[in-house]
């Protein structure tokens, strides 16, 4: 090596003394590179998340607001939410809620999944939620990461779609029991009527007091085969298929024809008391008979199913100066406050395995929503529950 | 004309100069100091003192003294280890030669990592070094001002000169004051040390008017107050001998040397001898091989050394070989190789590495090992 110096090596007119100022304009030169590198790659991955539609947050150990997507200012237009508390925000409410993901997200260290309905603005939204644990040695604490995707709409369609499906099942059903209900009871009724005309032949060969038995019997049955006609042609109207034109609805004559049909369950079951209160006169609304039908059907299904073997039930329509309203009311088991958010939830459902697929409120829900109308709620554990229903006139 | 450079420290230069080490040291940023020293200085009490000094600034201190004379690779990275474990900042090397191109090795270490004879030739370092502070103690070596480094390689018997202006300390403090406790002996081989610099440097092909104005005035300054330093320690002689080493160090650390260097560090590297003893030896042989390429130079010399006498050019330069041999004599420096080396058997080998040494480069005259060996023997 060093056989090679040379002259010029010895003068060294191109090297100089480093010093420590070099060493730093050098470090400062490397960490600018380094600034603009990672620059690049923070834009890159803001691209990215700001690519993500679903609304994103970093949650603190206590469910404290560290940061949120684009996506939260979407939803919650002009909220600063840092430093508030997720609950406060989507459920108004003071303390966690009991189905949180975040906190079995961080007691499992594994990625977990929930679905929830918050109100959001007035408007019931469906979220799919998924919980991250993000667990960093660097970091003092836990924090969590959460996606909420909106599947409101997913939800619709699917239940409209379930709808679609049951219905044309029905119709289908009802259709055939139409058919081969109407033709006995066509003959049935026609004898029946054949019977009298006979009678008033033998006026003279029977005794009276037969010939009035007679008459009273073939006139019970003729009624009833009438109500049983009824009965099917309710059965047809109601299993109509689902897309029909709004026309002038006499909601009260809705309320009516519905109870009819569950005549038969309330003779059944006789320590159910029902009150129905129908409002004498009832504006006419737009609408549809067949799905406003659906709606206390299954109002009253679940009012039945509610106060179980013994209790009452008040039905009442009503009309205030914008809507006509009907009101199901019922002295059962209540809502649980848990359960409350999950209503309108498609297949949520607190009944047994057979007695319910649980679509029955999200189609009502459904349903008044595309009558512009709206359902309220109203219960208490063990004292009952009040559905009321309201359609703009 | 060839385009030259002058590098130098800044020189904190007087009696009593040492009292400004603390505050030299913070303004470098020093919380942490490496302090290079070794036994002798211990003894002499300079080590304690300037241990107060940083100590009185509240600086944290980690003494390295395993230093021997002609300084090992193995002991430069033992420094090393302990800068690093130190946590030090500043490193600062007091005493002669070897403490002071011992610190030069570790801060390279330091920074640069590796091997220090990675860095062997000129040039070679490329992360800029710690900064560094020496106070020089014996008026000779000019290694606090120069771009030099003396190291022995361990393994192969060797001196290696490690040249690189990352060497030059950031600043140099010179005080008389320590001179004091020298011997006789050291006074003497240092200050010869000093005056061979200045005749290598001031010969030297690199010599530019920049350092052969030092060079003279160092030779002038030492050939006047070599005898009453060595021999009453006069305090106004020593303060010349530090004034004549710090300017022959900014000679020959810009001029380079020459072969009498070259074969010094040969012989040093090999007999592990004192580098100030072979020296006066060899420069009488070595300023007769040069004279021929450096006639009017060598005259310029022997007026600088004699004053001014009436005769050519041709016999002053010849005359001057002989007053610095008579000069050694009469101080009683032993003038033959044989009186310091135990055997001579290895006289070729030694030439044959001394060729390679970076201080031969700038020599006057060019020479290859049989005329360093010529040189030797006539130097036995």
């Amino acid at each position: 090596m060093s056989s090679n110096t040379s002259l010029l090596d010895l003068i060294g007119i191109e090297h100089n003394k480093l010093n420590f100022f070099q060493e730093l304009q050098k470090n400062i030169q490397e960490l600018t590179e380094l600034n603009l590198h990672s620059e690049d790659q923070r834009r890159e991955i803001a691209a990215i998340l700001d690519g993500i539609t679903d609304v994103m947050m970093v949650l603190s150990e206590n469910l404290e607001i560290i940061s949120v997507n684009h996506v939260f200012e979407e939803l919650f237009p002009g909220v600063n939410p840092i430093g508030r508390k997720c609950y406060s925000l989507f459920r108004h409410d003071k303390k966690p809620c009991s189905e949180c993901p975040a906190f079995r997200a961080l007691s499992t260290n594994s990625v977990c999944k929930e679905t929830a309905i918050f109100r959001v603005d007035g408007k019931n939204m469906q979220f799919d939620m998924v919980a991250s644990p993000l667990k960093n040695p660097d970091l003092t604490e836990n924090r969590i990461l959460i996606f909420k995707r909106d599947v409101t709409l997913e939800k619709e369609y699917q239940a409209k779609f379930y709808q679609a499906e049951k219905m044309a099942t029905i119709g289908v059903l009802a259709a055939g029991v139409a058919h081969e209900i109407n033709n006995p009871m066509a003959a049935v009724a026609g004898f029946a009527e054949g019977i009298q005309r006979r009678l008033a032949r033998l006026d003279d060969s029977v005794p009276d007091d037969l010939a009035e038995d007679l008459n009273d019997y073939t006139n019970t049955i003729l009624k009833e085969c009438l109500r049983c006609q009824d009965i099917v042609k309710t059965l047809l109207s109601f299993s109509r298929p689902v897309a029909a034109d709004f026309l002038p609805v006499d909601f009260n004559q809705v309320a009516k024809d519905t109870l009819r049909l569950l005549d038969h369950q309330f003779r059944k079951r006789k320590d159910i008391d029902l009150h129905a209160e129908l409002s004498s006169s009832l504006s006419h609304i737009y609408g549809d008979e067949a799905q406003l039908k659906q709606v206390i059907l299954n109002l009253m299904t679940n009012a039945i199913d509610a106060v179980g073997e013994s209790g009452e039930i008040h039905v009442k329509t009503f009309s205030t100066a914008t809507h006509v309203g009907l009101k199901v009311s019922d002295s059962g088991c209540g809502i649980p406050p848990e359960n409350k958010d999950m209503l309108f939830e498609p297949f949520f459902t607190t009944k047994s395995v057979g007695r319910g697929i649980g679509i029955g409120l999200s189609t009502c829900y459904n349903i008044v929503r595309e009558h512009n109308g709206e359902i309220v709620v109203d219960s208490e554990p063990n004292q009952g529950s009040c559905f009321t229903v309201l359609l703009p006139i | 004309m060839q385009i030259t450079k002058f590098a130098i420290p800044e020189i904190i230069f007087g009696n009593g100069s040492i009292k400004y080490l603390a505050s030299c040291a913070q303004r470098l940023g020093a919380k942490r100091v490496l302090l290079v020293s070794d036994a002798g200085l211990e003894e002499s009490g300079w080590v304690k003192q300037i241990l107060n000094i940083l100590e009185n600034a509240k600086m944290d201190c980690a003494y390295f003294n395993d230093v021997t004379s002609n300084p090992r690779d193995t002991q430069i990275h033992e420094g090393a280890k302990l800068y690093l474990e130190h946590k030090a900042d500043v490193i600062i090397g007091l005493g002669g030669g070897s403490p002071i191109d011992t610190a030069k090795g570790i801060a390279t270490i330091v920074s640069n990592g590796g091997q220090i004879s990675d860095y062997e030739g000129a040039n070679r370092i490329s992360h800029p070094l710690p900064p560094m502070i020496f106070i020089p103690t014996t008026a000779g070596g000019g290694s606090d001002v120069s771009q030099y480094a003396i190291i022995t390689d361990t393994k192969r018997q060797v001196k290696m000169s490690i040249i690189s202006r990352s060497l030059v300390p950031n600043i140099s403090i010179i005080d008389p004051d320590l001179l004091i406790t020298k011997s006789r002996k050291l006074i003497l081989s240092s200050a010869v040390d000093a005056l061979t610099h200045a005749i290598e440097s001031y010969v030297s092909r690199l010599a530019s008017p920049f350092t052969e104005s030092q060079a003279l005035n160092a030779i002038k300054l030492i050939t006047e107050n070599l005898k009453p330093a060595a021999d009453t320690k006069d305090p106004e002689a020593l303060t010349n001998l530090s004034i004549a080493s710090t300017a022959a160090g900014m000679s020959f650390s810009n001029a380079g040397l020459g072969i009498g260097h070259a074969v010094a560090h040969s012989l040093g590297g090999r007999y592990d001898v004192m580098h100030g003893m072979t020296l006066p030896i060899l420069l009488p042989a070595v300023m007769r091989f040069n004279i021929s390429s450096c006639k009017t130079k060598m005259a310029i010399i022997a007026r600088t050394i004699n004053g001014a006498h009436i005769c050519s050019t041709d016999i002053k330069a010849d005359q001057v070989c002989n007053t610095l041999q008579h000069m050694f004599e009469d101080l009683g420096i032993p003038m033959r190789l044989r009186d310091i080396l135990p055997d001579n058997n290895h006289l070729e080998e030694i030439c044959h590495l001394a060729v390679q040494d970076a201080c031969a480069v700038p020599n006057p005259r060019e020479a290859d090992w049989s005329d360093l060996l010529n040189i030797c023997n006539e130097a036995w």
